[in-house]
């Protein structure tokens, strides 16, 4: 994801990343990238657990409002 | 095509000359997949990028899922062992249970009992609803993450995402790995 982030930036369109795999995602130098505290095949939260996939979506969608590139930000309690 | 000043994948030349020797070279002829042989792709360059503002922004959802329509639209090829380097357009508001994944390289207990935790289409309903997000576009764009050529994904699937992202008219895009 992070290459398709770097270009999709470039285009002119911001981007931002929500990962389980930081370590992964940010060989590739992501522009806005979050780690978040959550499993393969269930990247943005557990299954039916909506309140947390909304704080991992919401965490993500807020680095959109900051200019990149941006060092990843770690989501402690997701 | 976008003429990228920054690399997306530095050194390509050089990556792909090793994932041809190496890793894909050792599949071809032993039918083996040995990892130790597979070069994480890398940059060392950032990319700059201005922030935009959320409440009214148009948000694009690019998922690596493997997610496509059940009824009309032919899945990705999950068991090739060199990956499918194609993207599918889902609208927004389909419903749930008519997107199916295809994707060999994870577990899908999670996302068949709750496709929100890799395809959020209702979470980001909801943000545009509540002004959190300006809107959503009009289609989420797939592709199925199993792409072990870095160098076909600048060549390959680039190319058809960000002409995705282009008819989108997005203004920012969130980005789900699986």
């Amino acid at each position: 994801m992070g290459l398709i982030a770097r270009a999709v930036e470039q285009f002119g369109v911001a981007t931002t990343v929500a990962t389980w795999n930081g370590d992964r995602t940010w060989l590739t130098r992501p522009p806005r990238v979050l780690f978040a505290k959550t499993a393969r095949g269930s990247t943005l939260g557990a299954p039916g657990d909506a309140a947390q996939q909304r704080h991992v979506i919401e965490a993500t969608l807020a680095l959109l409002e900051r200019d990149a590139p941006l060092e990843p930000v770690t989501l402690d309690e997701a | 095509m976008t003429d990228f000043t920054i690399p997306i994948l530095e050194d390509q030349a050089g990556w792909a000359a090793r994932y041809t020797t190496g890793w894909l070279k050792h599949h071809q002829d032993t039918g083996q997949f040995d990892w130790k042989l597979y070069e994480k792709p890398s940059n060392a360059q950032p990319i700059a990028g201005g922030a935009v503002k959320l409440s009214q922004a148009r948000v694009v959802l690019i998922s690596s899922a493997g997610g496509y329509l059940r009824d009309s639209q032919a899945p990705f090829d999950a068991p090739h062992p060199y990956g499918d380097y194609s993207i599918r357009l889902v609208p927004t508001g389909t419903p749930l249970n008519q997107i199916a994944i295809a994707h060999d390289h994870y577990d899908h207990a999670s996302v068949d009992a709750d496709r929100q935790v890799l395809l959020p289409l209702r979470h980001l309903e909801d943000l545009a609803r509540e002004g959190v997000i300006g809107s959503v576009s009009p289609n989420v764009i797939n592709f199925m993450g199993y792409l072990p050529d870095a160098a076909r994904v600048v060549d390959e699937l680039i190319p058809h995402i960000i002409e995705a992202v282009y008819a989108e008219q997005a203004d920012a895009a969130l980005l789900v790995p699986s």
